[in-house]
């Protein structure tokens, strides 16, 4: 079966795993939401990341979790004068100076923030 | 309740990576993470770095591939410990997959270690599997704006080697376009331009491969 042939799988996995074993320190019964921060540049598809996390999470205390996925956009800073901003479209160029010397500052996380557990 | 966890997603992979690289260590090992996207030229380079440094420097391979052995096929007749890693399903390899390698291979035989990634231009570039460089092939065909929509390949890559610039001639690749391009996703990678297939220009990737080999000897003397 050719389904979730993709970094998705691997990252969901690891979702399901880290989840339930930080539920289960607490003595959680089961795991109603799990808030994920995934930076953009990491090119996460949300829909696969949900459907490998749907299949993986089947059997385990994470089941009737929702996985709630927060993206973080590409943010920068600029070398020449300081200006921090949002980097759209690709276009990796300081709005106020134009300079292309850009320091990227944010949007590679990927991490499980928190659990809710009951 | 809410548990905070805090916890990096690829944790358990950059773990097994981690102990990839004391084996590394443990055998001098250079090693070098090659990824592209499909047909840029990972294995033709290999073909050309094979024959080059043939009886200079003791070379190991692992081919990555979704399905076949075509690859480490093209590699035999270089007379190399070559290891297959069909991936099946998986777009990319991760430190487990090479872990699982490394046992069909006398590290202790081999000076650099060639990985040659699954080609994709994503997510190999989030799976570490314990190597001491990421290097990306673009070729000149591609286009000279995926460092911009594929930053994180080049973010994480020291060196970016331009294939196929035989091909120039024929498309509208801009050369400065697409260092710099690559510059701003990060600006301490080295690039260089070749074509593989005629082995123009590469003698500039061999000298590169030297001198990161020769800091890799002296880092572990040191160590």
């Amino acid at each position: 079966m050719r389904v979730c042939a993709v970094h998705e799988l691997a990252i969901a996995q690891n979702i399901v795993d880290i989840a339930v074993a930080a539920a289960e320190r607490e003595h959680a019964q089961r795991i109603t939401r799990i808030n994920v921060v995934s930076g953009e540049m990491r090119g996460i598809v949300p829909m696969q990341l949900t459907f490998c996390f749907e299949v993986l999470a089947e059997n385990t205390i994470a089941s009737e979790a929702y996985l709630n996925l927060e993206i973080v956009p590409v943010t920068g800073r600029c070398r020449k004068c300081g200006e921090t901003f949002t980097v759209k479209d690709f276009l990796y160029i300081c709005p106020r100076c134009q300079s292309s010397d850009i320091e990227i500052t944010g949007g590679t996380e990927l991490r499980i923030k928190d659990i809710e557990v009951e | 309740m809410k548990i905070k966890v805090m916890t990096d997603l690829l944790e358990a992979n950059d773990r097994i990576a981690a102990d990839n690289r004391e084996i590394f260590d443990r055998n001098g090992n250079l090693v070098i993470n090659l990824m592209s996207s499909p047909g840029a030229g990972k294995t033709t380079l290999l073909e050309r770095t094979a024959e080059a440094l043939a009886g200079k420097v003791r070379l190991g391979v692992i081919a990555g591939d979704v399905e076949t052995s075509r690859d480490a096929e093209r590699m035999e007749k270089y007379n190399l410990p070559v290891v297959q890693l069909t991936t099946g399903t998986a777009c990319h390899l991760d430190a487990n997959m090479v872990a699982s390698a490394l046992t069909d291979l006398d590290l202790s035989q081999i000076d650099i270690l060639l990985i040659e990634n699954v080609g994709n231009l994503i997510c190999p570039a989030e799976f570490r599997v314990g190597e001491d460089h990421k290097v990306v092939i673009l070729s000149v065909t591609e286009g000279d704006d995926k460092p911009l929509k594929y930053p994180l390949m080049f973010k994480e890559s020291s060196l970016l080697i331009l294939n196929k610039i035989d091909l120039l001639p024929f498309t509208n690749f801009n050369m400065d376009e697409a260092k710099g391009n690559a510059h701003r996703m990060n600006p301490d990678l080295d690039i260089l331009e070749l074509t593989a297939t005629t082995g123009q220009g590469i003698e500039g990737w061999l000298s590169w491969l030297k001198g990161r080999w020769q800091r890799r000897l002296e880092s572990l003397r040191r160590a």
